[in-house]
């Protein structure tokens, strides 16, 4: 079996940023889908990109990779500015937009075929290895009108992996995939950047993100609005303390005075925090045992991606 | 937090210097897989292959079928006349039909099946991914109309009746005028009762073919009211006469179509089914959808071109001579019925050779480059 996925020893163009843009715009009619999107990606993670439906996810894909063309600003793949070298970036690009839909009277192996035959001529040695990668090399040789959902999107991934990416973009990968299969791809996606690729993810599932993701993008109404690192954006988040006690109503009293957002849940209360928890849980512990409560759990649970994710967007409130 | 980047991206060359995805060429693989991709449509191909194979295969074996059986009721299945008729009529029509759904199918089905897509994001040129179709689609069409139309000439050549039919007379064919006239003289009853002629034969004789009885030749009689028999000298005159006014007409009847006919109605079939398959590339990648596309090139081809090569319009005789079928029609090879023929009209666009094959490659770039560019321009 061919070296089909050996990562290039040197990166494609020049430049540290696997995708960088500035500025970047595009409109419909009115409507501005992608609002002066200053993004940048670094090489060799895996990168989460994400934002409410409607936000401009697809569209920023979609200018990324010249399949419609940006009103303004400027944008490099792998250290190519497109589209003036569109062609170039796109040899170590792989991408999936929107639902991966294919011609369904061709089996699919020939879909990938024909797409290899539109890549470098070394691309058609790396069929057979990306169907076993993404698991469907058993039903290469059925119509893709016989595959699921789950196996399109594979198919997918492997007309991703057939041009041997430095830079996968996959939109919604997670999509009409089972619990398994989901598993999966995260193995894929994490092993494909210990590899050394870029993958950039875009998804609602944010516990997918979150636990496959290096670093993630908000966007909304066309801007990104964070950016960075998951632990260092979640760092700033609130924690909730749950307390597990007897007499709820009683400890809520004594700790009115912590100036925290205290609610009586069943079995005990709910108290949120600013970041920085540990001396507020130790003062929680302290107020409650002087006031001779009964503690039985005290736990601090970390905002979750997704908590952050609502409190960030503008379907919360304030975006900022 | 948003970042910006401050210096600006350095391109540096590609790492292998064979990969020319740029380019607007296609690659043999290319045009090898897209040739695949249409090749395994297979309501598709099942109906490409009954237009252009199948209808003259039917037509034909029919004919050979009922001609072995029963010979007296049936004639011989070619001939002359079956291979004007199938070539000029069914093929050249019906192989254009067909050229355009393939064609239609081709420039729309990336789109509306979403491979276009997955194509733009390789890099490879959109021009190349355009003009790739072209040789694909045409390896196909052509090769049809090529089968097809090689069972219409085997048949009529091989399946020709042994003599040539003339107004229902067994005549030699291939002879020269002299060689006619002789023949007429040595069958004076048969060309006198059956060729038609202009005016009467000198002498008056003519042909007296009273129901129930055997047709005699004879001369007027001396006082005018009776014919009389003709001499055998008299009828061998008339009959040579005769000949002589349907030399014209008989020298462009021929059993079964000689060579040079063959291969220029073959290259002209192919030069029809090359138009309708390009023509259709361009308007099914320019409006993005096949139906549509399907039903203006049937328009076209049954419609607009019939009328435009019969009818008159005032002040739009060039804009006529412009549409493209009026411009093969013209192409036509001599020995064959005019194209759209028929109807009782007598006029017809005429228009010189240099001008139809002007408009014919005006349609075939001016096609090409509609369909490019909306390829090239088109949000993927």
């Amino acid at each position: 079996m061919p070296d089909v996925l050996a990562v290039p020893a040197e990166p494609a163009g020049g430049g540290s940023w696997a995708i960088e843009t500035r500025g970047l715009a595009k409109r419909f009619g009115s409507n501005v889908a992608v609002n002066g999107v200053d993004l940048r990606i670094p090489r060799g993670c895996a990168f989460g990109y994400l934002g409410p439906n409607g936000a401009g996810k697809t569209t920023l894909i979609r200018v990324l990779l010249g399949l419609t063309r940006a009103d303004a600003g400027t944008m490099s793949l792998l250290g190519y500015p497109v589209p003036s070298h569109r062609d170039q970036a796109l040899a170590r690009v792989g991408a999936i937009v929107d639902e991966p839909r294919f011609h369904a009277h061709l089996t699919g192996r020939q879909n990938l075929q024909v797409l290899a035959a539109a890549r470098e001529p070394a691309a058609r040695t790396r069929i057979d290895a990306s169907l076993e990668r993404v698991g469907i090399l058993h039903r290469a040789d059925d119509r893709v009108s016989k595959y699921s959902m789950g196996m399109r999107q594979r198919l997918g991934v492997a007309a991703c992996l057939i041009g041997d990416p430095e830079l996968l973009i996959l939109d919604e990968p997670m999509n009409g995939l089972d619990p398994a299969g989901m598993h999966e791809m995260r193995d894929m996606i994490r092993s494909l950047v210990a590899e050394g690729r870029t993958v950039v993810l875009s998804s609602h599932l944010l516990d997918e993100v979150q636990r496959t993701c290096d670093a993630v993008a908000i966007v909304d109404r066309g801007q990104v609005i964070r950016q960075g690192p998951i632990s260092e954006l979640l760092a700033g988040t609130s924690v909730v303390l749950q307390v597990d006690c007897s007499e709820p109503d009683r400890a809520r009293g004594l700790l009115a005075g912590l100036g925290a957002t205290i609610s009586v849940e069943a079995g005990g209360l709910a108290i949120t925090l600013p970041a920085g928890t540990r001396e507020v849980t130790a003062e929680v512990a302290r107020v409650l045992v002087a006031g001779g409560i009964s503690v039985y759990r005290l736990q601090p649970l970390q905002a979750s991606l997704e908590t952050w994710f609502l409190q960030v967007t503008s379907r919360l409130g304030d975006p900022q | 937090m948003t970042t910006v980047h401050d210096a600006g991206a350095s391109p540096v060359t590609l790492k292998s210097k064979r990969d020319r995805r740029g380019s607007p060429l296609p690659t043999g693989a290319m045009i090898a897989t897209r040739f695949m991709e249409l090749r395994l449509r297979r309501g598709l191909m099942i109906t490409l292959v009954l237009v252009t194979v199948g209808l003259p295969t039917v037509f034909l074996g029919v004919r050979l079928l009922l001609h072995a059986l029963v010979p007296k009721t049936y004639g011989p299945a070619g001939g002359y006349d079956i291979y004007t008729a199938m070539s000029a009529g069914v093929l050249y029509t019906f192989g254009f039909i067909v050229a355009s759904t393939l064609g239609c199918t081709a420039g729309s089905v990336d789109l509306s099946e979403g491979m276009f897509r997955h194509l733009v994001i390789t890099g490879r040129s959109r021009l190349a991914l355009y003009l790739a179709r072209i040789p694909a689609g045409l390896a196909i069409i052509c090769s049809l109309v090529a089968i097809g139309f090689t069972i219409v000439c085997a048949v009529c050549v091989f399946a020709a009746p042994a003599k040539l039919s003339y107004n229902g007379v067994a005549v030699p064919s291939g002879l020269s005028q002299s060689g006619l006239e002789d023949w007429a003289a040595q069958h004076p009853t048969e060309v006198l009762c059956s060729f038609y002629y202009d005016g009467q034969p000198s002498q008056g004789v003519g042909c007296d073919n009273p129901p129930g009885q055997p047709a005699r030749i004879v001369v007027a009689g001396p006082d005018r009211q009776q014919p009389v028999p003709a001499t055998a000298s008299q009828a061998r005159a008339a009959a040579v006469e005769i000949a002589r006014q349907n030399y014209p007409d008989y020298k462009k009847q021929f059993r079964y179509p000689s060579n040079s006919l063959m291969v220029k109605t073959g290259l002209w079939l192919e030069l029809e089914a090359v138009i309708g398959f390009v023509v259709g590339l361009g308007l099914g990648s320019l409006l993005g959808q096949r139906t549509t596309a399907v039903m203006l090139m049937i328009v076209l081809e049954i419609i607009l071109t019939p009328i435009a090569i019969r009818t008159r319009i005032p002040h739009f005789i060039n804009g006529q001579r412009g549409i493209v079928g009026v411009a093969t029609a013209h192409l036509e090879p001599g020995q064959l019925p005019l194209a759209f023929g028929g109807g009782g009209h007598d006029f017809r666009v005429t228009e010189s050779t240099t001008t139809a094959v002007c408009v014919i490659l005006a349609w075939l770039i001016g096609w090409t480059a509609l369909g490019a560019w909306r390829m090239i321009t088109r949000d993927a």
